[in-house]
């Protein structure tokens, strides 16, 4: 008879344990998710920021780069492009990348402009530029790091159980390019 | 001195291997570890303090309850198992102790537990519940205050350098997944940055304007990443507890002191009010309250050793010295626990705790901008600058840099960039002043440097005699090189002095003026040591040497200075260590034996004190009072009758 209570009371507090570990785990796993969620509409943010940017800045230089129409119409065309792709991350990153390389030479090229390169608003529009290409990098930063936290988490032993049952799967970086300044310094 | 070397690193870099590199997340790991390690460290301190606390206040507090209940007996006597049960305790607790101590008799443990009971769960449920009031008191204060004390504002969205600062903090936070705090500047000579605040929803970034001047965008990317990830970390949460600790040891003090004086029951009343207090005005007063608790702690300024030194005192002052004598034992006990325990057991422990966080932003700091490198470069800046903050004093450990100042990152040359941009002030003086050599070359030579700093030394030297034109000279230089031209007027004028010697008035007011404007000024800077820098005698910011070490594991390309002198220092060095440590040991024991005997003292004189109110409140005054109005009544009849 005590020895009968004694297993019951023994499996009664296994069960609580067991229970409250799988509640703390899914949670867990719905966090983590939320996160990448999260870091994702920050991209998406900074994106459509830099969406919305280009049309002003083409504006502001076009009167002094009137020879460099070629330049100007790669960023409107890499622009629309970008604009145009579907939800798939990779595609868009992709797109991205090019617009993000268009408005670099749009820049590299206005430093050929002295006058240009002079105005007190040039330098007003070239840091709201680099702020721009700094908040998608650092949001991309947050967000890979995200899912690459999450992607370990569901790969590790106890909650890759959890993850399969719940229906949760690796997801995707955002990455495009060959290695680019975050990763190069992080290998070195 | 004069010659420089340029031999690439140190050579005694190369005798010592340098430590693995290590990745931020790795050092990020290492750090939280360190972290959990001192705050267990600190709780062991915390608890270590507690028991002498104890046994001071314990001892006092029934001291004081048995009083109330004699004199509550007086008047309408207590019920007689009252006074059996205290009697049994008494009693009880005599023997154990007499167990404890002489090792006579048997010891029950149940008495033993009770006994250890009655002692120590006062003082612990009164220190707790004081440290969980000012922690809830604390916690809706705001960052106002001391924003106000530094007298910082808001950046100027037009000014393109601090529309970088803007922008810089929102990116880090985008890189950090936080809301982006809030960013204020200080328009003060020092160049420092702190993030301050209660809780990570009112962050606020304060940095120095000059920053913004003296780094470079991404220089002043990766401060900012440091403040944001010290934020992100839950620093401020931290950085509230430690000072709520200090405050609670302040706090108790003030109780001790309160009945004796008018500054205590000032902060008191202080606290109440601020209790009480809605609106915009809450934040001041909290800042106001919690300097006023801090200056409790400073040793020798309490209002209790006023309340007994004063000269001269009246009748009734002296009876009230007499009444209240143990309560200054108790005092001064409490107060030499408190400032020892602190000083050498609580205070360095919070600060080395404090230290494993900022080694944790610096890292966090890598982590969101990948670049090392710049924030060695920033916090070599801030080493090469002065880094004083006026106000804030308060918050002096929020800082990046210690705000007193940190040279160890400081070359014994400076660098490329200081010698550039000297020689450029000096010619710019040079040019205004006299047709000096014009500019042809802008690289600048180690030789150019040496013998425009011999030249600036003769300068000053003729200024020093009262040379007017190298005074103007000296003044555009320093204006060149952004510092305060005011600062020359405190040089002493040598015409002057030998004027003085002389004999001559007004040199001699004119120098006298000089030395108390100097004085005001180090007074100044000496106030800045305040904050919880004065609770503890390790500083609880990291020597930016060792930071930028950590930081060169993790990839900085920057080569932190090597300390110069080589076996022969480190071995003059372990001698100093191996003569001073045993002393500092000696002087530590000979504190604990000191505190042990006032904790005796205390005791001795609680229980005379205790002793004579018993026996004044068990005579029956009317009957006395009575049998000698009647002795005199019998005195002067007999004399009646004896005329």
């Amino acid at each position: 008879m005590t020895n009968f209570s004694t297993v019951l009371i023994a499996l009664v507090i296994a069960a609580i344990v067991a229970l409250w570990f799988v509640l703390h785990a899914y949670n867990r796993l719905v966090a983590m998710r939320n996160n990448v969620g999260k870091a994702w509409s920050d991209v998406d943010v900074q994106l459509t920021f830099r969406h919305d940017l280009i049309p002003n800045l083409v504006e502001s230089v076009k009167g002094y780069m009137v020879h460099e129409r070629e330049t100007l119409e790669a960023v409107a065309r890499a622009r629309s492009a970008a604009m145009n792709t579907g939800a798939d991350i990779a595609t868009r990153a992709v797109a991205e990348m090019t617009l993000g390389s268009a408005v670099g030479n749009l820049f590299l090229t206005a430093e050929r402009y002295p006058e240009l390169k002079a105005s007190q608003n040039f330098l007003l529009l070239q840091e709201q530029l680099t702020t721009t290409e700094n908040r998608i990098a650092f949001a991309r930063q947050h967000y890979n790091e995200t899912v690459r936290q999450f992607n370990t988490l569901i790969a590790e032993f106890p909650w890759n159980v959890l993850a399969e049952r719940f229906g949760y799967s690796p997801e995707k970086l955002f990455v495009a390019e060959p290695p680019d300044r975050a990763t190069v310094q992080m290998a070195s | 001195m004069a010659t420089p070397e340029h031999a690439g690193p140190a050579p005694s870099m190369a005798a010592r291997p340098q430590r693995a590199p290590e990745t931020f997340f790795k050092a990020q790991e290492r750090n939280r570890r360190a972290t959990w390690r001192m705050s267990g460290l600190c709780v062991f301190a915390a608890f270590l303090m507690g028991i002498p606390l104890t046994l001071v206040l314990t001892p006092f507090l029934y001291a004081i309850t048995m009083a109330t209940a004699e004199v509550v007996n007086y008047f309408s006597p207590l019920p007689p198992e009252f006074w059996q049960t205290t009697s049994d305790l008494a009693r009880l607790g005599y023997r154990v102790t007499e167990a404890v101590i002489n090792q006579r008799g048997v010891l029950d443990p149940v008495q033993l537990a009770i006994v250890v009971a009655l002692i120590f769960l006062p003082g612990i449920v009164i220190a707790l519940m004081l440290w969980a009031g000012m922690l809830l008191l604390f916690r809706h204060g705001g960052v106002g205050g001391t924003l106000a004390s530094l007298n910082a504002r808001e950046p100027n969205q037009g000014d393109l350098k601090e529309l970088q600062l803007a922008d810089a903090v929102q990116e880090m936070a985008i890189a950090a997944g936080l809301p982006a705090p809030k960013v204020m500047l200080i328009d003060s000579p020092g160049a420092n940055a702190a993030a301050i605040g209660t809780s990570a929803e009112d962050a606020h970034l304060v940095l120095c304007r000059r920053l913004l001047d003296d780094l470079n965008r991404e220089q002043l990317q990766a401060l900012v990443g440091h403040l944001v990830a010290s934020v992100g970390n839950g620093d401020l949460r931290i950085a509230f507890t430690v000072t709520s600790v200090f405050e609670t040891c302040g706090l108790i003090v003030t109780l001790i002191n309160a009945p004796f004086g008018q500054q205590s029951r000032h902060t008191l009343w202080r606290m109440l009010g601020y209790v009480i207090r809605r609106g915009p005005g809450k934040a001041a007063a909290a800042e106001e309250v919690a300097e006023l608790l801090a200056d409790t702690l400073e040793m020798g300024s309490t209002d209790i050793e006023r309340f007994f030194n004063s000269s001269r005192p009246g009748m009734i002052r002296k009876f009230l010295r007499f009444i209240f004598f143990p309560f200054l034992f108790t005092n001064a006990a409490v107060e030499l626990t408190l400032w020892f325990f602190l000083n050498v057991l609580l205070g360095p422990c919070m600060a080395l705790l404090w230290r494993t966080r900022r080694y944790l932003a610096d890292a966090g700091a890598v982590e969101l901008t990948r670049n090392p490198d710049a924030l060695a470069g920033a916090l070599q800046s801030l080493s090469e600058d002065t880094t004083a903050v006026a106000g804030g004093n308060w918050a002096s450990h929020l800082f990046v840099v210690n705000p007193t100042g940190d040279a160890s990152l400081r070359g014994d040359t400076p660098s490329g960039e200081q010698q550039r941009k000297f020689l450029e002030a000096w010619r710019a003086a040079a040019g205004g002043s006299m047709a000096a050599t014009p500019p042809t070359t802008t690289a600048t030579a180690p030789a150019d440097f040496a013998s425009a700093r011999r030249e600036m030394m003769s300068l000053a030297m003729a200024a020093a005699m009262g040379d007017a034109d190298a005074v103007t000279r000296l003044q555009t230089f320093a204006g060149a090189m952004g510092m305060d031209p005011a600062v020359l007027h405190n040089l002493p004028n040598l015409n002057d002095l030998m004027l003085a010697q002389r004999g001559d008035r007004a040199a001699l007011a004119r120098v006298r003026m000089q030395r108390q404007s100097r004085q005001r000024q180090q007074g100044e800077t000496r106030s800045g040591r305040t904050g919880l820098q004065q609770v503890s005698f390790v500083s609880f910011h990291p020597p930016l040497n060792k930071r930028a070490k950590r930081l060169q594991r993790m990839g900085a390309r920057l080569v932190a200075p090597s300390r110069h002198g080589g076996i022969g220092t480190r071995i003059v060095i372990a001698v100093l260590y191996l003569i001073l440590g045993p002393l500092l040991l000696a002087a530590g024991v000979m504190m604990l034996f000191v505190v042990a005997m006032m904790i005796g003292l205390n005791l001795l004189f609680l229980a005379l004190w205790l002793a004579v109110i018993h026996w004044a409140f068990a005579q029956d005054w009317p009957a006395i009072f009575n049998g000698f109005m009647k002795f005199v009544q019998d005195v002067s009849a007999a004399f009646n009758q004896r005329r």
